[in-house]
């Protein structure tokens, strides 16, 4: 037998032995006691009888002094052979005769005592009286030896130990048995027990042996068994379950957005729980409505068959799903007996049970999972809970999820701003220097500007080609002047006072084509490449209502990102023509296409953000940034169509000019001369003070130059005193130590009626920015435009 | 015997013959005829000289055998005997012994003499001396002429003699 039952034999072999050997204790003892009992009153009985025999026999001797006859008596005593000694006394208690011969007297009591027997350590001794009749002759001394008595506890402990030596060995022979019987079903348990301890095998049951209440107890301990299976069983599935949550929840967590962390739930449930069809909808507590969010892969068969899919409206009516909105689980062990809509829809769709588990987070419900099984009742109560637990889970992370999603989109904003900011700090910086070089170029052009506007006004002699130099030299030095102003117009959120005039674009793209050629042709030709470019003008098109400088500007960059789309050459063409829109609306298009190497999407999308270039170092990321805050200033729109290798168009669509749109003033040719002024002129600038002193003095006017803010104060101050002071000041804006303001205020101080006009490179800016500076009564922009100046004398000296 | 040892006075020889004649009551039935009446006295009889003295009185006093008060009588001659159940026949008669006995012959009476060879002459029991110790000679067949029976005991510890004539 594998298992020791060594313990258990031994011990109830010992329990045998010690009981019967017990037993036969008892027993023989209580013999032996009775035995020796018995013949020590037997033994006493005899002594007696032989004794009063022979104290009978002996009263004769006693009687007639026979001493002889006396002792012949007692050797009678010699039939029993444990008589150790035996003597008379006579009635006065002297010893008459002895037994055996020859016995010394000594051996004998020296006077007879009471009557009786008595036991000693190793002797019977007895008192006989002898009497004749009533007369009392003398007393029998009688002693036994007790051998008998030995002999006879020898033969009991003999047998004692006979009945010992047959009976334990036949006690252990039948206890053998016995114990085989007994210890068959105990033996035929533990190896039950074993089995399941050492495989957890909790099917196994152990055999009824029929064998007194062993049944009873192997019936128990196969009972015991079936709830440990039962439980065990219990255990493996939740154990299965938590599994499978942590595999869910695992999953959800690597997702980021709640359709996908409801498709892995759904696939999990479906494929491990399992569920025969899953869905998620999302609850919209305004519309008291469920959304049919997710629908499981498995499931969806069944979902289509009752017209179940995403995006599908489920109302909220008084049913499980309304409950479960209240934040409860809901099991419907059998769908068919749930009259509501929801339900009857499932029981359509061929399922029969259903568990709805709320996905709450702060307390709000915020959608629901459905599970379906085709039998009824087939969700456990571990499986409720587990579901329960589970939606708690998705709810979280889908909460998790719209957490991410929202600190995803902060995070891009914040980048967003962040990105805005830099760039409008670059262009800030870059406004800054430009309006620093745009104040320099002003002043440099300032006479060219003065002397150009003057020839062409004041020389009528001149030829038709001087005039023609001069007035494409005056029209360039507008161009600079607006160049350079515009310079500092990237940063600009919204031109807010824009100069619009009416513009003919098809002239527009005439000059922008022939000042451009060098670009589009010349180059490309030095490099072995054709671009070839057409124009195709409608005639008639409306005149727009714009800034003609910035939309040539624009036009000019259209041209040269086309040109460098095309390295190895191709088409390049300028389209214009007229549209109507479908309110009714005109507007005059162009298009500026060509067929180089195209843009990606991804190029196609960020082409309009400043500084974004892809043309390396030779870029500056501008061109169609500029072009595009131009299209915003214009009220225009800007489309680009272009594919990878495909070339690009980009299409200009301005609202066409209508009589309504306002017009601006026209600048007028020769004012007319007002009087005779006495002028302060203050610049820091030697040669825009020639300029305008050579300019102004033509005109007629007494001008007094100063160099410095101080300066001027100073000559208008003392002109003053001396009461002839200045008609009108003109000064500069920007110079070291005291600048035009200061000079202004001055100005005004002195002389509260004094106009002043104020020169300024920033000029632009400032009246853009409706930026009026006190103390000063006009502001013009450098270079100072003769016309311009004219009108503002007339308009302050009157 | 000597026991000088137990510093008891040690017995006359005829005290223990008093004690002997006494112990014979014992050790001997007599037929209810011996007794005139049920209470009638058991008499010891000395005939001739007494050589007990007042031991004899000694020896049976308040002694009695079944209702049979024991008393002692003591006869001069042959006429004085009337009823006696043990007659001691002292030495002094020994001239008249043939014709004591024969007046005893067929009478339930127990006879003792001392005198030598008494017994065989048919007195019943004659008290003889051995070794300075006093013996029994019984003659049985007289004592059962006599119509007394004697113990087997008594027997055991006496010599038997039979009867013989011609001396």
């Amino acid at each position: 037998m594998p298992i020791s039952t060594t313990p258990i034999r031994r011990t109830l072999m010992r329990m045998i032995f010690l009981s019967s050997g017990a037993v036969l204790a008892v027993t023989t003892t209580g013999f032996c006691a009775y035995e020796f009992l018995t013949f020590r009153q037997s033994s006493v009985q005899q002594l007696q009888i032989l004794s009063q025999a022979i104290a009978s026999n002996s009263t004769a001797a006693l009687a007639f002094d026979n001493a002889d006859d006396a002792t012949v008596i007692l050797a009678a005593f010699k039939a029993d052979p444990h008589i150790a000694a035996a003597a008379l006394y006579d009635s006065q208690g002297k010893v008459f005769a002895t037994y055996p011969r020859g016995q010394p007297e000594t051996h004998f009591p020296v006077r007879p005592g009471a009557s009786g027997y008595t036991f000693g350590p190793t002797e019977l001794v007895g008192f006989q009286p002898v009497a004749e009749g009533s007369r009392r002759l003398g007393t029998l001394f009688v002693e036994s030896d007790l051998g008998a008595m030995y002999a006879r506890v020898r033969l009991y402990a003999l047998i004692v130990l006979l009945v010992i030596g047959i009976s334990l060995p036949l006690a252990y022979l039948i206890s053998r048995r016995l114990q085989h019987r007994l210890l068959q079903p105990i033996l035929a348990l533990a190896e039950t027990t074993r089995a399941v301890s050492e495989r957890h095998d909790y099917t196994v049951r152990a055999v009824r042996t029929g064998a007194y209440e062993f049944d009873l107890f192997t019936d128990t301990f196969n009972q015991m068994l079936t709830q440990i299976q039962q439980s065990e069983g219990k255990l493996h599935a939740q154990l299965e379950r938590l599994s499978l949550l942590q595999h869910i929840t695992r999953a959800t967590g690597e997702r980021q957005d709640l359709p996908s962390i409801f498709q892995v739930v759904l696939d999990s449930l479906e494929q491990n729980l399992p569920v025969d069809f899953g869905c998620f909808l999302l609850h919209d507590a305004a519309a008291q409505s469920l959304t049919v969010s997710v629908l499981g892969v498995a499931g969806r068969g069944f979902a289509e068959a009752v017209a179940l899919t995403e995006q599908v409206n489920v109302p909220l009516d008084a049913n499980g799903l309304s409950r479960c909105v209240a934040g409860h689980l809901v099991y419907e062990p059998d769908v068919l007996l749930v009259p509501f809509p929801f339900p009857q829809r499932l029981a359509a769709a061929g399922l029969r049970s259903m568990v709805i588990a709320p996905l709450i987070v702060e307390n709000q419900v915020f959608g629901v999972l459905v599970c379906g099984r085709r039998k009824d009742q087939a969700f456990s109560s571990g499986e409720c809970e587990f579901l329960k637990q589970l939606s708690e889970h998705v709810a979280l992370a889908g909460h998790q999820a719209q957490l991410n999603g929202a600190l995803q989109q902060a995070y891009d904003d914040l980048r967003q701003s962040q990105h805005t900011v830099l760039q409008q700090e670059r262009l800030r910086a870059l406004g800054q220097m430009a309006s620093g070089i745009a104040h320099d170029i002003n002043n440099a052009i300032s006479p060219v500007s003065l002397y150009t506007e003057s020839l062409l006004e004041r020389e009528p002699n001149l030829s038709d080609r001087a005039r023609g130099y001069l007035t494409t030299i005056q029209r360039a030095i507008e161009d600079v002047a607006r160049t350079v102003a515009r310079m500092r117009e990237f940063y600009r959120e919204r031109e807010a006072q824009l100069t619009l005039e009416r513009v003919d674009l098809n002239r527009a793209v005439r000059q922008v084509v022939e000042l451009t050629k060098p670009r589009w042709s010349d180059l490309p030709q030095q490099r072995g490449v054709m671009v070839d470019l057409t124009t195709e003008l409608t005639d008639g098109v409306p005149d727009i209502m714009g800034a003609e400088h910035e939309i040539r500007d624009a036009l000019t960059n259209l041209i040269f990102n086309a040109v460098d789309a095309m390295p190895s050459g191709g088409m390049l063409t300028v389209h214009t023509r007229k549209s109507v829109e479908v309110d009714g609306e005109d507007r005059v298009l162009i298009d500026v296409s060509d067929t180089g190497v195209g843009m990606d999407e991804d190029t196609r999308r960020r082409c309009l953000e400043p500084f974004f270039t892809t043309k390396g170092e030779r870029g500056t990321g501008l061109g169609l940034a500029m072009v595009y805050g131009m299209i915003q200033r214009h009220s225009a729109e800007l489309e680009i169509a272009s594919a990878t290798g495909k070339g690009t168009t980009v299409r200009l669509s301005f609202p066409a000019y209508t009589a309504s749109a306002v017009s601006t003033t026209q600048p007028s040719k020769l004012s007319a001369v007002c009087r005779r002024l006495r002028i302060l002129l203050v610049d820091d600038d030697p040669m825009l003070i020639k300029s305008l002193q050579d300019t102004l003095q033509e005109d007629g006017h007494q001008i007094t130059a100063t160099h410095g803010g101080q300066a001027g104060i100073d000559a208008f101050a003392t002109a003053q005193k001396r009461g002839d002071g200045f008609d009108i000041v003109v000064t500069d804006l920007g110079m070291p130590h005291v600048d035009g303001r200061k000079v202004a205020s001055m100005i005004k101080m002195l002389s509260s009626t004094t106009p002043v006009i104020l020169l300024t490179g920033w000029g632009q800016r400032l009246m853009a920015a409706n930026d009026i500076v006190p103390h000063v009564d006009k502001l013009l922009s450098k270079p100072p435009r003769l016309h311009e100046l004219r009108a503002a004398l007339l308009e302050l000296a009157s | 015997m000597c026991r000088g040892a137990s510093g008891a006075e040690v017995p006359t020889e005829y005290q223990v013959k008093a004690v002997f004649v006494f112990n014979f009551s014992r050790f001997l039935e007599w037929s209810p005829q011996a007794f005139t009446a049920p209470n009638a006295p058991f008499v010891i009889g000395i005939l001739g000289d007494d050589p007990f003295g007042a031991r004899m009185e000694e020896a049976v006093r308040g002694e009695q055998i079944d209702q049979h008060p024991m008393v002692v009588r003591r006869f001069r001659n042959m006429g004085e005997i009337d009823n006696c159940q043990i007659l001691y026949i002292d030495r002094s008669e020994r001239a008249q012994l043939q014709q004591i006995l024969l007046a005893m012959d067929h009478r339930s009476t127990l006879t003792v003499s001392e005198l030598d060879q008494s017994s065989e002459r048919g007195v019943m029991v004659q008290f003889t001396t051995e070794n300075n110790r006093i013996r029994l000679r019984i003659n049985v067949e007289s004592a059962r002429a006599a119509g007394l029976t004697i113990s087997s005991k008594l027997l055991r510890s006496a010599e038997i003699v039979s009867t013989r004539t011609g001396n």
